[in-house]
């Protein structure tokens, strides 16, 4: 048993290394998908203290957008600006219609409100573009859909051309973000925000402005997880469930952190493959991917109750 | 005091033109799933099945005389939901079909005390096959256990599976762990190697790390037990991982056009057992187009009717009719109760002349049902995926129930006395 847990996974690792970088790329693949649905959350929560349970639900409802788009016989990319237009004024539709009438209120009113969001975009997407699995408009929107087989150890590692695309795309659009927060005006509004909400107030940021902005960073990080899953497997309602994939994402990162997001989501995204294939699978009959990011986010916790890069609120009481 | 009486009599006439209304017709509640991660497999079903009892309604003014009340009630596949929904429809209902397993394994013990059938054709618990043990549940045309041993003898048909690997990649979920029992005691008798592979309900669209598995322990076939957005995501990750597609094979709910479209041509040589087949040719088509999707009474397209899925929502709904018929004319009245119903269910028998009768030629293979056989074992038809659409690529397979039959009375006998007191029919004397 002890040489199962310690000695056998990494003999198998060294014996056959061309399959243990196919792991990590699997495994660094998911975890900047989990990175990216983590950033939406940690945007919106930065700015406004709400935990965004619509997150998910934002993410089929953009790729059902641009595929119901599409199928109306707009062109591919002409698709893309208009659903970001859509995101946009969801954006200002949920700023006015659901936050706004409850400022002030306390945070698990506006957590509640985000479940209702939730259910009216399941209904109202459903009602408009039905349940039925899609398929992602991959090679119109000029996506590569091909592979490249590369034989590293003489080994074999295949490298998905759809899952290169969507790590360079994820790469710059979270470095995109960065310097957005970190050097423009409104990045660093969005910031002060976070930081102190009555400070940021009272030098005069306006709140709804900031929350239609971080709405809709939201819904463009929702359009680009839903291009990157739909293109793996269809677009239905199903994909919002991979949006739990980011609640201990969070939890190890921090939800107020964005350098958390990104290392909590790439951690669990290597370490949860890695687990599952040297560990869970042989030893456990596998499927441990649907519990083992949260074990691993509690044991954090258990010793940095703030996640790995989150702010220690101390209050006084 | 004259209004009064001028309401009481409106109220009183209200009531007695409403029950006699309700009276004229057949309640058959489905308990459907359009909406949810499952939607994408639901929808083409329950539109199959809603359209054929539209076609009744529409061409014959229902079945003998009644028509009949096809109210679907949302589940969203939720086993919760489900149950809610049957207590809320049970009281009307002649049938019940809870359209999951995890739904009918849950509902099974209430409709044995309620006395209302469940119809779960193709799905449910399959030691349900035994109609002596579950008087009230009938899950023809086919079983799981019948779908494991026919997808095993078609395997075997290639070559000897002495020595060789099976992954069985499944929905870890009450559905995907039925077949179990068959495929171990399958690989024990025929000497291969059973790999479970289970893919949990939050992975179904990532399943990265179980075919990395599968690249690692190289099986000679993988065999599928998934459902909904489960087999696009496996499928899809079969191209990726450039496994050979004509050794993989799927149970009936893996065999669904939408997901095969994913991946098109890469998809080519997939297969999946099935007891029923899309016959665009068959009369039936052609009067559920004139009748009900030109008229404007479905929620149907043109692509989705040449599916598989649609196809066999329709013989779903066949069969109920089928049952239905028999109890009114066995019982001489059209507004027949649960318990007709059931003998109805107990005795179809649709031959291959009666499935030609009914226009459906080639879309479901001949069965027949008794008070002892609650499943009929049709057998199926392997189909495959050409790169467009399914085919038949096999003549009719037909399950070695004997093989297996001492795991149905045992399971059987052990559900009964688990959930005791539980009533059997013992006034049937038929012994299959």
């Amino acid at each position: 048993m002890l040489n199962d847990i310690f000695i056998a996974p990494f003999v198998d690792m060294v014996e056959a290394p061309d399959f243990l970088m196919q792991v990590l790329w699997e495994g660094l693949v998911s975890g900047i998908l989990y990175a990216l649905i983590a950033l939406g959350f940690v945007l919106i929560f930065r700015s406004s203290r709400i935990f965004n349970f619509a997150q998910g639900i934002m993410v089929v409802f953009a790729a059902l957008t641009l595929v119901g788009l599409f199928a109306m016989g707009v062109p591919a990319w002409i698709s893309v600006g208009l659903t970001l237009g859509v995101m946009f004024v969801l954006a200002v539709v949920i700023e006015r219609v659901v936050l706004r009438p409850l400022v002030g209120q306390p945070d698990i009113i506006l957590f509640m409100a985000t479940i209702g969001i939730t259910l009216f975009l399941i209904g109202f997407g459903e009602t408009i573009f039905g349940g039925e699995n899609k398929v992602m408009i991959t090679e119109e929107l000029g996506i590569p859909t091909g592979d490249t087989v590369l034989e590293p150890f003489g080994g074999l590692l295949i490298l998905q051309h759809l899952d290169i695309t969507v790590v360079i795309v994820a790469t710059l659009l979270v470095a995109g973000l960065l310097a957005f927060l970190n050097y423009t005006q409104m990045g660093r509004a969005i910031r002060a925000l976070g930081d102190d909400h009555q400070a940021a107030l009272s030098v005069g940021i306006s709140l709804q402005t900031i929350w239609v902005l971080v709405w809709f960073i939201a819904g463009i990080i929702a359009l680009v997880t839903g291009i990157a899953w739909g293109a793996r497997a269809g677009v239905s309602f199903a994909l919002e469930v991979i949006a739990y994939k980011a609640l201990p994402v969070l939890m190890l990162g921090g939800l107020e952190s964005i350098t958390g997001a990104i290392v909590g989501g790439l951690m669990i995204g290597i370490l949860e493959k890695l687990f599952e294939i040297y560990w869970g699978q042989p030893l456990l009959g596998g499927n441990t991917e649907t519990w083992f990011a949260f074990v691993l986010a509690l044991i954090v916790l258990l010793f940095r109750p703030q996640g790995l890069f989150g702010e220690r609120i101390i209050e006084r009481v | 005091m004259k209004h009064f009486t001028k309401l009481a009599t409106a109220v009183a006439l209200g009531t007695v033109l409403g029950t006699a209304a309700i009276a004229q017709e057949l309640y058959t509640p489905n308990l459907a799933y359009r909406t949810g991660p499952f939607a994408a497999t639901g929808i083409p079903l329950m539109n199959g099945q809603a359209d054929y009892m539209t076609l009744l309604n529409e061409r014959d003014g229902g079945i003998g005389g009644a028509r009949i009340d096809f109210e679907e009630c949302e589940t969203g596949y939720s086993t919760e939901k489900g149950v809610e929904c049957y207590e809320k429809t049970k009281g009307q209902a002649i049938v019940t079909q809870p359209w999951s397993t995890g739904i009918t394994l849950q509902v099974l013990p209430k409709t044995n005390v309620d006395q209302i059938p469940i119809l779960a054709p193709g799905y449910g618990f399959s030691p349900m096959a035994d109609g002596k043990v579950f008087q009230w549940a009938f899950n023809m045309p086919a079983g799981y256990w019948d779908a494991a041993d026919m997808i095993v003898q078609y395997l075997e048909s290639e070559g000897s599976l002495e020595g060789k690997k099976i992954a069985f990649l499944h929905l870890d979920h009450p559905f995907g762990k039925e077949p179990l029992p068959v495929m171990e005691m399958h690989a024990e008798n025929k000497g291969f190697e059973l790999l479970p592979i289970p893919v949990g309900l939050k992975e179904m669209q990532n399943q990265s790390a179980q075919w990395l598995q599968i690249r690692r322990e190289r099986p000679d076939y993988v065999v599928m037990w998934g459902w909904g957005a489960m087999n696009a995501g496996a499928i899809t990750e079969a191209v990726k991982t450039k496994y050979p597609m004509d050794q993989f094979v799927g149970v009936w709910w893996a065999g669904h056009d939408a997901d095969l479209k994913l991946v098109g041509e890469d998809g080519k040589g997939y297969k999946s057992i099935s007891w029923s087949f899309p016959n665009m040719d068959a009369p039936v088509m052609q009067e559920i187009k004139e009748r009900v999707i030109d008229a404007g009474l479905s929620q149907t397209n043109e692509e989705e009717m040449q599916g598989v899925f649609y196809g066999r929502g329709l013989v779903m709904s066949m069969i109920l009719a089928e049952a239905i018929k028999n109890a009114q004319e066995n019982f001489d009245t059209a507004e027949i109760d649960a318990t007709q119903l059931r003998w109805g269910l107990e005795n179809i028998n649709l031959t291959e002349e009666r499935i030609a009768e009914l226009g459906m030629e080639g879309m479901v293979p001949p069965f027949s049902t008794s008070c002892a056989n609650h499943t009929g074992h049709s057998g199926g038809w392997m189909l495959e995926w050409d790169g467009t659409k399914f085919v038949k690529a096999s003549d009719l397979l037909t399950a070695n129930v004997e093989g297996y039959s001492d795991l149905i009375a045992e399971a059987s006998a052990e559900y009964a006395s688990s959930n005791a007191p539980w009533e059997m029919n013992e006034e049937c004397s038929a012994t299959n």
